[in-house]
């Protein structure tokens, strides 16, 4: 097991600059995860970790060592394809053992990973099958084992969920974390999905058009949003936003105006976008210190989730989401008042910054 | 206004009756289709089974009176038949294993590279189908005289391996595109060579590519007359098209042995070709057609 | 016969030589170009190399002047690979090389060589001296004149020829397109026995040609042959066709041209038929069944659904069947080629190969080939552009 470390890295296709100087630690043994819209070039800079695309600028680092010019053969990693990559001409045990056989090592110690692989994997009745005659699930498996018999120092997984269904999904997710914990390895995981990196990851990594919107632990990063970019990408359902000004400690939009205590002011009015969580809105409840003054706003669409309630308010010109509990009785064309938790309200400068939490 | 009914009754009858009218000259017109087609093989083999003193007639049955094999024993007795399939399989085998080897490269290179003059290599190989077949034998067979290689296997082999190459690249690298980049990369993280995952990896699961490849090569040269004339002038050397024109002579033809000689031939090219047809076309309009 | 194999066998060898010979060469290059001592030490060592090789075959003179231009070139493709290619196209060139290799040596140069042919006078007369040393006598554009103005062969002349030509794929790539479609339509809709009938019906396209022609030739026989035969027996039971002309026809003696054109559509309907058919089989069933729910009839459907619909399938098997036809040099050869058989029925390839081969006029006929092969390539231009104007107006 070792450390990757990204440094400047940098990628040009022809004219255009997908990645710009991103850095990156990802310490020994730790789960990171890239994630980012299509396009962000999380993607990319797992395959140049992995050389199968070449470094324009920067370097690449695995376990102390610069791997920029290496194959991928030599860099001592794995890796887990989106559509898996299992070779249709071998058996799963022919798969699995593939690398291991181009190393020359010798045939016990050969079988004998592949059976505890295929032992952890649950996969030992498939050793005799070809890809053909396999699940996705199953396929899935395989190629997580044929990673994990070459023991490298790092695994790379380029979104391996997004082919299965559902409900696949959410149980080789929780295979994925149990692998992690049993192993022990460091991993950088790339997805699309946030719920995947929220659940997953030791720390996540937020990428937008080629450069690093933020980096930290899922909670961090859920809670202390860096920049819009992230407040908007990270949590289900999307965070909603209130464009206004900050004048001293309140805030003014068109269709609402309220106090918000612990702002730090300069003095200067700045125009600013207001971010709460559907989660942070609370609907039709008492005054607390900890809640805000209330906020008129009327009720549009109400949509039941089971155990809560999605509540579509509008408010002056702005719409926001709130999520309720079930118990919660309104219908459309109801008034309510709206008061956010004052803890969870984030500020966002025009893009760049955030304040208060 | 009546709505319209599914016919029923004697409207029904009629209807099924034209479609079995429609049906019935369906295949008349396909057997008889057929037999136009197969007919000059079926008199091929009623001449070959003609008897020795009546062998030129205007004898029309299929099986003539009399018939006998002799013309059959007469081609191997006679001539240098067996000598000929054997000039004919050697040159068409290596050619055809120089001709897809070449081409497996190169239509890989095609296929996964992208490399200054990539686009104008693929339409030149296509180009060369348009170049007229004489124009190329002029100056190849003068090279190969330059080289003192006339009527020899080696002349043969140079002039045929070029010819089908640019074809063969052309399915190759079709056929290759279908194979997803992902699995040479999964190859290359296990640990082999750029090199190695195209033959380890690439080569294998493209084998029906290859098999048509060969195919057409082999039957492309083994069918070839015109080059074989102008290269070959000893008799020892000749191919089996050489070999039957030889039997068709200016004055005599021998048209029992040529008859036989003929189907010879004939049957197991005809087995393969048909064997392999489905798989064989669907590869060529792969490539070509749809080019 | 086993020393024959052992010679093709040691080409085999020599192949394989080279050819790792130059990918290792190339190897070099890639690898260690943008090392500082590579271009020095690759020129001094292809200097060295050949220098000791020449050296042991030609005098002191010429080995020196052959490792002179060795070097020189080792010099430039080093060069080209530090400044132009740098280390990027490595793979694709060393897999792509020896292919090309082969492709150069035997089509670009042939090419090449042929131009020099046509501007040259190399015949009959001039063989003799040219392979000895190497040299022909320069004629300038003559040959080119006279393929214009005087006959390939003994009497017909070059426009006779054109229209020959033009009026040979004309008509056979119409029947074969007619014929083919007729039969992929009939075969498209039997639904029993379909892949019976296939079968027979690409053997003219599976038997070797030569074969195919030389029977089919047989039967065309004016005395002999199976189509005299059923004409003399038609007449005979039915008297009064004499009376309209019919009759045994001296098919290969007066209308030459005709019997290669009927034998090569027999050999030529398969392939559209295929071709077509696979096209028919791609167009949905759906589309007719609308079409039958909107009240179309049968002609109706035919022209609206089914031939727009197999444009693309039967645009290029057409373009490469024109090709084809155009310089199908079998089927004429070997109906009409043996020496005393009659150039009626030649088209310009046929005349090209016959005056090469039969006549020994090699700078002529390289001059020949080059005036057919602009006129192909201008054709394919014309149509290309014409093919995709009217694609464009199809949306």
């Amino acid at each position: 097991m070792a450390s990757v470390t990204l440094h400047d890295i940098t990628k040009r296709y022809q004219d255009a600059e997908v990645l710009h100087r991103v850095s990156l630690d990802v310490a020994d043994r730790e789960f990171m995860i890239l994630v980012g819209p299509s396009g962000c070039g999380k993607s990319t800079l797992l395959r140049m970790v992995a050389g199968l695309e070449d470094i324009s600028e920067g370097e690449i680092r695995i376990g102390g060592g610069i791997v920029n010019h290496l194959p991928p053969r030599d860099r001592e990693i794995a890796m887990v394809f989106q559509d898996y990559a299992l070779y249709p001409h071998m058996t799963v045990a022919e798969n699995m053992s593939f690398g291991l056989r181009l190393r020359g090592l010798p045939k016990a110690e050969i079988d004998e990973r592949v059976a505890e692989a295929a032992g952890i994997l649950q996969i030992r009745d498939l050793l005799r099958r070809t890809p053909r005659q396999i699940s996705g699930g199953q396929r899935q498996r395989v190629a997580i084992g044929r990673a994990i018999v070459r023991k490298p120092k790092a695994f790379l997984f380029d979104e391996p969920l997004s082919n299965l269904d559902a409900k696949l999904r959410e149980e080789m997710r929780v295979e994925i974390a149990r692998l992690h914990q049993r192993l022990g390895t460091t991993i950088i995981y790339v997805t699309h999905d946030q719920v995947e990196a929220m659940t997953l990851g030791s720390r996540i990594a937020v990428i937008n058009a080629g450069r690093i919107q933020q980096v930290g632990a899922p909670a961090e990063v859920f809670s202390r949003p860096a920049n819009l970019f992230v407040a908007g990408f990270i949590g289900s359902p999307t965070m909603n936003f209130i464009a206004g000004v900050l004048d001293r400690a309140a805030f003014k939009s068109e269709s609402m105006s309220m106090a918000i205590p612990g702002v730090p002011g300069d003095g200067a009015p700045l125009r600013v976008v207001l971010g709460i969580r559907p989660e942070s809105v609370c609907v039709d409840q008492a005054p607390s210190p900890l809640l805000s003054e209330p906020l008129p706003a009327a009720i549009e669409v109400v949509e039941l989730l089971g155990y809560k309630r999605n509540l579509y308010l509008k408010a002056g010109d702005d719409r926001l989401l709130a999520t309720v509990d079930a118990s919660f009785a309104g219908r459309p064309g109801d008034a309510v008042a709206m008061r956010f938790r004052l803890s969870e309200i984030h500020l966002f400068d025009k893009e760049t910054r955030n304040r208060i939490g | 206004m009546a709505e319209p009914r599914l016919p029923v009754g004697p409207a029904l009858a009629s209807l099924r009756r034209r479609q079995l009218v429609k049906a019935g000259l369906t295949h008349a017109a396909l057997i008889a289709a057929c037999l136009v087609c197969v007919y000059p093989l079926l008199r091929m083999i009623a001449v070959s089974l003609r008897p020795g003193d009546r062998l030129i007639s205007t004898d029309l049955a299929l099986i003539p009176a009399g018939a006998t094999l002799a013309s059959y024993a007469r081609v191997f007795a006679e001539t240098n038949f067996l000598l000929w399939l054997w000039n004919s399989l050697v040159i068409t085998a290596v050619t055809s294993l120089i001709g897809v080897s070449l081409a497996a490269t190169a239509g890989y290179a095609f296929s996964r590279f992208r490399f200054p003059g990539d686009r104008l290599g693929l339409t030149l190989l296509l180009g060369t189908q348009m170049i007229p077949a004489g124009m190329l034998l002029l100056p190849l067979f003068l090279m190969i005289m330059r080289l003192g290689l006339i009527n020899t296997y080696l002349g043969m082999v140079i002039a045929y391996s070029v010819s089908s190459l640019p074809f063969s690249i052309w399915i190759l690298k079709g056929y290759y595109d279908t194979i997803p980049r992902s699995l040479e990369e999964a190859a290359l993280v296990d640990g082999t060579t750029r090199f190695g995952a195209f033959y380890r990896i690439v080569l294998p699961l493209s084998t029906p590519a290859l098999s048509i490849a060969f195919l057409f090569n082999f039957t492309q040269a083994w069918n070839e007359y015109l080059v074989a004339r102008v290269v070959l002038c000893d008799a020892q050397k000749y191919t089996w098209t050489l070999g039957l024109f030889e039997l068709q002579g200016q004055f005599i033809t021998q048209w029992g042995m040529f008859a036989a000689g003929s189907f010879l031939v004939t049957v197991p090219v005809l087995l393969i070709f048909l064997h392999s047809s489905k798989w064989l076309i669907s590869g060529l309009t792969l490539g070509g057609v749809k080019g | 016969m086993i020393s024959a194999l052992l010679q093709v066998l040691e080409f085999v060898a020599l192949l394989a030589l080279a050819v790792a010979a130059l990918e290792s060469y190339l190897y070099f290059h890639f690898t260690y170009y943008d090392r500082k001592w590579f271009l020095p030490a690759s020129v001094a060592a292809v200097l060295v190399l050949t220098l000791a090789a020449a050296g042991l075959v030609l005098d002191a003179g010429r080995a020196v002047s052959w490792a002179a231009a060795a070097a020189l070139v080792e010099a430039v493709t080093a060069l080209v690979f530090s400044h132009l290619v740098r280390g990027r196209h490595s793979l694709p060139v060393m897999l792509l090389a020896p292919g090309f290799i082969g492709l150069a040596l035997l089509i670009a140069y042939p090419l090449v060589f042929e131009v020099y042919l046509a501007f040259h006078d190399l015949k009959l007369t001039t063989i003799m001296v040219w392979s000895r040393t190497g040299r022909i006598p320069f004629v300038g554009f003559k040959h080119f004149f006279k393929v214009f103005t005087s006959s390939p062969l003994s009497s017909v002349s070059f426009w006779q020829l054109l229209g020959r030509t033009v009026w040979w794929t004309l008509s056979n790539v119409f029947c074969h397109v007619a014929g083919g479609f007729a039969l992929a339509l009939l075969l498209n809709n039997c639904r029993r026995l379909r892949g019976v009938y296939r079968t027979f019906l690409i053997i003219p396209w599976a038997m070797p040609q030569v074969v195919a022609v030389l029977a089919l030739r047989g039967e065309f026989h004016s005395q002999y042959g199976f189509v005299n035969v059923m004409l003399e027996r038609l007449v005979q039971a039915l008297p009064f066709l004499a009376g309209w002309g019919v009759g045994p026809v001296e098919w290969l003696g007066r209308h030459a041209l005709l019997t290669c054109t009927l034998i090569n559509v027999w050999l030529g309907i398969p392939f559209m038929m295929v071709v077509i058919l696979g096209g028919l089989q791609s167009i949905s069933q759906h589309y007719y069944d609308a079409a039958a729910i909107d009240g179309a009839s049968a002609w109706q459907q035919f022209c609206h659904i089914t031939l727009p619909l197999i444009r693309p399938v039967l645009a290029p098997a057409v373009t490469l069947g024109t090709v084809w036809t155009f310089n199908n040099i079998n089927v004429i050869y070997l109906v009409t080629g043996q020496a005393g058989g009659s150039e009626d029925a030649d088209i310009l390839v046929s005349a090209l190969y016959k005056a090469a081969f039969t006549f020994y006029r090699y700078s002529y006929s390289a001059a020949l080939a080059i005036v057919i092969f602009l006129m192909l390539f201008a054709f394919a231009l014309v149509w290309l552009r014409f093919s995709k104007g009217s694609e464009s107006a199809y949306g």
